[in-house]
């Protein structure tokens, strides 16, 4: 398998940039995202600072974005990565089924604005899990309640009502549902999930349901979820100037490292991210010709 | 090394160990098969002070049940036959190192 020096998460203005200057410094890349670019970016009505575009309106600066990178020759894989794993001297990127590799990883995927329900974070693991098909068969013949806050949860929660004995369906979405008559669905916004003598509750507006796991399925991941070890705060990640983690190897920049929410303070960010993975992998090089010799 | 046990294999060894790091996983569980590997890397820098297990919640279900694994992997740090800490998910090395360290003082 391919290890690329450096996997970029994220096609915004910080991820494209970070492509940028990586592809610059001669470093294998693997850009993860959208070939839509940034969805923030492409409805942004007009941008009056970002410097020599003068009143760009966003779905230029997207496209501007695509054809700067097509022609610096980095493609854009549509992959979604579901979680990053430091492994030492490399990271093993998820996509579905595949594990990608790569030496370095630059963050640059957004904030997430999803906040938590309260008990959410202290239970997770201890009945809360965010993942129905990686848990699920330890749920084999007892009791689940699915916390769904799009249509596309409902798969999770059909493939649950094969394993489990119940199953209830907290639609946090106003679209109709379509599920196997297994699955209870209940019409009420979940506003907690408690710990119980039995096991877990979800507790709504109105009423209180039991369950021995509470799966809670989004749309956005939140960071430490993503990259297990990471160090945020609140819903930013931990980055000094030279935009590192608290992971040797791991960097990030953008609207994920804290505000203010810019294009170019982004796209700034961006560069001196790839900057320092490149002074990270050639301080790696380094170290291994040492050890080697 | 980390050694795969079943339940029987639990009692004799990882019982009675001073300090024990178990690894409760499944086949099926994709951070379990990550974990991997990093534990076989801590169980060479930890060897002759705690010892290395792992064990498949599958073949073992009456294990997971009785130190509460409610999700994969998990793992049990058992000084003396007694769970002192539980630690839940992926976490990079130098992280369980100094959770392994914590413990062990």
């Amino acid at each position: 398998m391919e290890r690329f020096d450096i996997a970029i998460i994220g096609t915004g203005p910080a991820g494209v940039s970070a492509a940028l200057t990586a592809k610059n410094r001669n470093k294998s890349i693997l850009l993860l995202g959208s070939r839509q670019m940034s969805g923030k970016v492409a409805k942004a009505h007009e941008i009056r600072n970002y410097p020599g575009l003068p009143f760009i309106r966003g779905e230029d600066l997207a496209a501007a974005f695509r054809d700067q990178l097509e022609r610096m020759e980095i493609p854009v894989t549509e992959k979604r990565i579901g979680a990053v794993y430091a492994m030492g001297d490399f990271f093993a990127l998820q996509a579905g089924e595949e594990m990608l590799e790569a030496r370095t990883v630059i963050l640059a995927t957004g904030v997430v604005t999803a906040k938590p329900l309260p008990g959410e974070e202290a239970l997770l693991g201890r009945g809360v899990s965010y993942c129905a098909t990686c848990d699920a068969p330890l749920y084999r013949g007892r009791r689940a309640a699915v916390i769904g806050y799009s249509a596309r949860e409902e798969a999770e929660a059909a493939f649950l009502s094969n394993v489990c004995s119940k199953v209830v369906y907290f639609p946090v979405y106003p679209e109709e549902t379509d599920l196997p008559a297994a699955v209870e669905v209940i019409r009420e916004k979940p506003e907690e999930i408690l710990k119980t003598e039995s096991g877990l509750a979800v507790r709504t507006g109105t009423g209180e349901y039991s369950a021995d796991g509470v799966f809670v399925l989004r749309e956005a991941v939140a960071p430490a979820q993503l990259v297990p070890g990471l160090e945020t705060d609140g819903a930013h990640v931990k980055v000094n100037r030279r935009m590192e983690t608290n992971l040797p190897g791991v960097f990030a920049c953008g609207d994920l490292a804290g505000t203010p929410y810019q294009y170019v303070k982004a796209a700034g960010e961006g560069n001196v991210a790839a900057i320092s993975a490149a002074a990270y992998i050639e301080r790696q090089e380094k170290e291994g010709g040492k050890n080697n010799g | 090394m980390v050694k795969k046990i079943n339940t029987q294999e639990f009692e004799q060894e990882a019982m009675k160990d001073a300090a024990a790091v178990v690894d409760f996983n499944a086949t099926w569980c994709g951070p379990c098969r990550m974990l991997a590997p990093v534990l076989e890397g801590l169980s060479e820098k930890y060897a002759g002070k705690a010892s290395f297990y792992s064990v498949d919640v599958d073949e073992s279900p009456e294990l997971a049940m009785q130190y509460r694994v409610s999700s994969v992997p998990c793992l049990v740090l058992l000084k003396n036959g007694e769970a002192a800490d539980q630690s839940i998910g992926f976490r990079p090395e130098p992280q369980l190192a100094a959770w392994i360290d914590g413990n062990l003082k």
